[in-house]
């Protein structure tokens, strides 16, 4: 496999903590890869490992082929990134946040400052000083500076914080046609679960500093239970009538929870047996795991 | 553009839309308009006792009203006022990276942190260089509009390769308030550093050992304590160099090696 990202016993300690504990990631080109963790999990830290920000004390770290480091080397011409809560210099305006970052790339063309601010939308604020942006303009900042000189590979951490609910949409749509127009190759973190569910094609789940799953989308989506969701105007009366006719169910908030596979490949067989035992149900749906509960269930968290 | 003319432009654009520089080059021009008032005051002794204290301190600072006191005057406020304010500015180029949060995304770039570094003490040196020549060009104004006699080409040739050399001393020195600005990440510690050598210098100079304390060895150029060649040697020139080199060496060193974990 042609990899973007690989790590190899990644391992960091800041004194007596054990912030990253052998962590071997593996991230192919072309994919969208979510990294997921609770807070102080170890995400952030990784990130800053893979953009040569803090030196591993074992492993070692390699992008798009090339060993990062020593001395903060790498190939960042072809890697955009967004580490932690978004920043910009404050005095300067949007655009000359955005010139002095195409500068510092190497870009030679000056029409791509323009070009990223129509990209992400910041028209209106071009000429505002960036101090006085809000938190998901300075986001959208951020991100228009880690998209500048199109990078190979995006390395963001939290790419949703601070935007409003259209922004996050207009932000995961973006992101979704660099992967798939562009091949760009894309490692985000987020504690936002469902953006990760809804564009991630491969996740990673790392926890006190251990990477403890790697799953493709199309894994998760199988490991996912399902189980049939019914509900009656008298759950005790539905509840027997299931069982009489043999579904392993359970009662949970007024809503019967059969995880019987029968049940869940025929719900029409379970409506015909409780109209039949004289409680139709009121509603029948087939419930899928989340992401949410599958990442609380491997982390130890109670949901 | 090469990658250390990006660098140099960016932090000059950063320098050139702050107003912290700008208002630390005005607070340096006050030196010579405090020079010029002292002036006033000494060129007329009746006036001068019943403004009280100011006509006291403006005696024990420049004694008579000349150019030669006027020009010892700007010296010793280059070499006083120059560690302060070329230190501000060392600590406003460092440090706002960190609180400003901003150093993150000087890190991964295809222009290397050596030159972000480098670039950095190049607006430094310039900046310093620039406010005393302005600190100069304004004290000739001030001394030829307040009529003080004493005038030579001579006297404000050497009074100028005295002021720069004064200033060409104290900047050597900021390098370590560059390091302490980087790793104690943000204003703090290096305004403390310098404040501290300040104080150390006094002492040292005190103590009669001041030309081998590199903090001491401006004021001791300026004539602050007295005539320079009695107490300055080629050592004291070398230790400043050394100096220099040593917290420059340390600032790079930090900057390409250190965890960036914060």
């Amino acid at each position: 496999m042609d990899l973007a990202i690989e790590t190899n016993g990644l391992t960091k300690r800041f004194g007596d903590v054990l912030a990253l504990d052998q962590v071997n990631l593996r991230v192919g080109r072309g994919e969208i890869y979510g990294f997921l963790g609770l807070n102080g999990a170890g995400k952030t830290t990784t990130i800053r490992a893979l953009l040569g920000m803090i030196h591993p004390g074992r492993g070692e770290v390699r992008v798009l082929g090339q060993p990062v480091g020593p001395h903060g080397r790498g190939p960042w011409q072809k890697v955009g990134h967004l580490v932690e809560s978004p920043s910009a210099y404050p005095e300067l305006t949007v655009s000359e946040n955005l010139e002095l970052a195409r500068r510092l790339q190497g870009i030679r063309d000056r029409k791509v400052v323009k070009e990223i601010i129509e990209r992400l939308a910041l028209g209106p604020y071009a000429l505002r000083k960036a101090g006085t942006l809000s938190t998901g303009n300075l986001q959208r900042l951020g991100l228009a500076r880690a998209l500048l000189h199109g990078p190979e590979l995006l390395i963001l951490d939290e790419p949703a914080n601070g935007l409003d609910p259209a922004g996050v949409i207009e932000i995961r749509e973006l992101l979704r046609k660099l992967a798939r127009e562009r091949g760009v190759t894309i490692f985000m973190s987020s504690h936002i679960l469902t953006e990760v569910d809804r564009l991630a094609t491969r996740i990673g789940i790392i926890h006190k500093g251990r990477l403890i799953e790697e799953l493709d989308a199309d894994q998760l989506e199988r490991s996912r239970s399902k189980r049939l969701a019914v509900r009656a105007r008298c759950p005790k009366d539905a509840l027997l009538c299931l069982q009489s006719a043999g579904y392993r169910s359970t009662v949970q908030d007024e809503t019967i929870l059969i995880e019987d596979e029968r049940a869940i490949e025929h719900p029409d067989e379970v409506a015909r047996i409780l109209v039949k035992g004289g409680t139709p149900p009121m509603r029948l749906a087939v419930e899928q795991q989340d992401l949410e509960e599958h990442f609380m269930h491997l982390t130890g968290g109670t949901k | 553009m090469t990658a250390f003319a990006s660098a140099l432009w960016a932090e000059g654009l950063k320098m050139i839309r702050s107003r912290v520089p700008l208002l630390c080059a005005v607070g340096f021009c006050m030196a010579p308009l405090a020079g010029g008032l002292f002036m006033i005051i000494l060129k007329d002794p009746q006036a001068a006792r019943s403004m009280g204290l100011i006509s006291t301190k403006a005696q024990i600072m420049a004694g008579t009203a000349d150019w030669p006191a006027f020009f010892n005057l700007l010296a010793q406020a280059v070499a006083a006022g120059g560690m302060i304010l070329f230190a501000i500015i060392t600590i406003w180029v460092f440090g706002r990276e960190f609180s400003d949060r901003t150093l993150k995304e000087l890190l991964a770039l295809p222009t290397s942190r050596e030159k972000i570094v480098g670039a950095k003490f190049i607006v430094i040196v310039l900046w310093s260089l620039a406010v005393t020549l302005l600190v100069f060009g304004l004290g000739l104004i001030v001394g030829t509009l307040v009529v003080i006699p004493g005038w030579s080409t001579d006297l404000a040739r050497t009074a100028f390769l005295d002021m720069l050399g004064t200033a060409v001393l104290t900047i050597p020195l900021m390098t370590f308030v560059a390091l302490l600005s980087s790793a104690g990440r943000g204003y703090l510690p290096p305004f403390g550093w310098t404040i501290l050598t300040l104080v150390l210098a006094n002492i040292a100079a005190i103590m009669g050992w001041g030309d081998w304390f590199p903090w001491a060895i401006p004021g001791l150029f300026s004539g602050a304590a007295g005539p320079r060649s009695a107490q300055l040697g080629p050592h004291s020139y070398l230790i400043v160099i050394l100096t220099g080199l040593a917290g420059l060496a340390a600032t790079f060193y930090w900057w390409r090696d250190a965890d960036q974990a914060r």
